[in-house]
């Protein structure tokens, strides 16, 4: 069987909770093609082992990908990354992103960046995970 | 059996005049991680040694694994494994020489649970205590109060001293070995972050008292911090202020227990648009223990020395 290891990091003077760092932390891998579709997650135990993090944490974190249809579990098997798009409703996506990109004009405007640069960098960034998802497809 | 592995009640202590424990009350789901939290000096180690029955509580009662420790105190160390703060062991003694003297204590001493112990906490058999390292002493103190199947272990800052390497590989201990086997595990420390990624629940002790007990995660989602951008204004009538600081034109109040409606109430007080923090582990532990609920005071003491000399051994 593959182990692999799954790069997260835990910061811990952080005020995002540990459960929410890591899953946002699969969910950027999972975007960007690092963590790929039908891939095998490690199993709840192998993974608090790897982080030094209480299980159940680790539990909270899959339950919740798995609500949000990012990962699944095939019983017996394992925990996978999900086949698909979500299924968040759109407004529930519209107000995650609005959230992040919320704190970014805060940093915007009070580094001096105007809003047409803010515009294009998100482009680039948006293109740049696009291309990346895309190559590791094609690596497949 | 009871759906609780430790249940405080009302617990008072003194020695002499010094009242090191003021009504303490608290409860540890059975098969939980508990991160017991405190400055030196808050009566930590004090509530330990009246759970194993090393000291008569002056009022208040505590059961352990539905034990009294105040009538049958043997009764409950045969029950628990133990890591004292900085436990001193003969140094003297091979390695697995405490070991067999240790286990003469306990009739259900289980030698081949050592044997893998020994083996997967990497432990020199033949080597002697005072030769190893501070990260092997914790581990040999921890395999030390496992030997015997207990259901419950309280380990009393298991990782003072330890460098961050040392420390994050006996959490991993905690967590693959303990909890895995639904043992209960009641941990102390003054490091909150430490605690963060291991404990189920915590709680704050300051001067003898809870202060706060929560799931970890709702103690992080339920503070908040608010920065006003007025200072005048009264905040009398808002509940589970934790802190409010008032500059001459800004302000900044943390508060526990936040929903909307706390939220809606800030929002009206500051009558213009607020900013919302959230806030660290450390901040909210500061918050509780060192919190200035409304005490009028112009300069912030948070200075970032809040653990004093307690921050040498981090």
């Amino acid at each position: 069987m593959e182990v692999f290891v799954i790069y997260i990091r835990i910061e811990s003077s952080s005020a995002v909770p540990i459960y929410r760092q890591i899953a946002d932390q699969i969910k950027y891998q999972i975007a960007l093609g690092t963590l790929r579709v039908k891939q095998k997650m490690p199993s709840v135990r192998e993974l608090a082992h790897q982080l030094a993090v209480n299980q159940n944490t680790i539990l909270k974190v899959y339950n919740q990908l798995c609500q949000e249809k990012i990962l699944q579990v095939d019983r017996g098997t394992g925990t996978f990354v999900a086949v698909g798009q979500q299924t968040i409703p759109i407004s529930q996506r519209r107000q995650i992103v609005t959230k992040i990109l919320g704190e970014a004009a805060v940093q915007a405007i009070h580094l001096g960046v105007e809003i047409r640069e803010v515009h294009d960098l998100l482009d680039r960034e948006y293109q740049s995970i696009k291309q990346q998802q895309l190559r590791s497809k094609q690596d497949e | 059996m009871s759906e609780w592995a430790i249940e405080i009640e009302n617990l008072h202590f003194s020695y002499g005049r010094n009242e090191i424990l003021r009504g303490v009350n608290m409860k540890v789901p059975v098969g939980s991680i508990f991160g017991f939290l405190g400055r030196n000096g808050a009566g930590k180690t004090t509530t330990i040694k009246t759970l194993l029955g090393l000291l008569t509580p002056s009022a208040g009662s505590c059961r352990v694994l539905g034990i009294y420790p105040a009538v049958d105190p043997l009764a409950v160390r045969s029950k628990i494994g133990y890591m004292a703060e900085d436990q001193q062991m003969y140094g003297w003694m091979k390695v697995q020489e405490i070991i067999r003297w240790v286990g003469s204590f306990y009739p259900s001493w289980d030698d081949k649970l050592i044997a893998g112990l020994l083996d997967l906490l990497e432990l020199p058999r033949e080597g002697k205590v005072k030769t190893l390292s501070k990260g092997q002493n914790s581990r040999l103190a921890l395999l030390l109060s496992l030997g015997h199947h207990p259901r419950l272990v309280i380990l009393d800052d298991p990782t003072l001293g330890l460098d961050p390497i040392a420390r994050k590989e006996f959490l991993r201990y905690v967590i693959g070995l303990l909890q895995r086997d639904g043992v209960t595990v009641f941990f102390s420390s003054h490091l909150l972050y430490e605690i963060e990624p291991v404990a189920d629940r915590v709680a704050i002790l300051d001067h003898g008292q809870i202060v706060k007990s929560a799931s970890t995660d709702e103690l992080r989602e339920s503070v908040r911090r608010f920065i006003i951008p007025k200072s005048d204004f009264n905040a009398d009538h808002l509940t589970g202020l934790l802190d409010l600081t008032r500059d001459s034109d800004s302000a900044s109040l943390t508060v526990e227990n936040c929903d909307e409606k706390k939220r809606a109430q800030i929002v009206q007080l500051a009558g213009q648009p607020i900013h919302e923090q959230g806030l660290n582990l450390d901040e909210i532990f500061e918050a509780y223990v060192i919190g200035n609920r409304g005490v009028e005071k112009k300069i912030h003491f948070h200075n970032g020395h809040v653990y004093g000399e307690e921050q040498a051994h981090a």
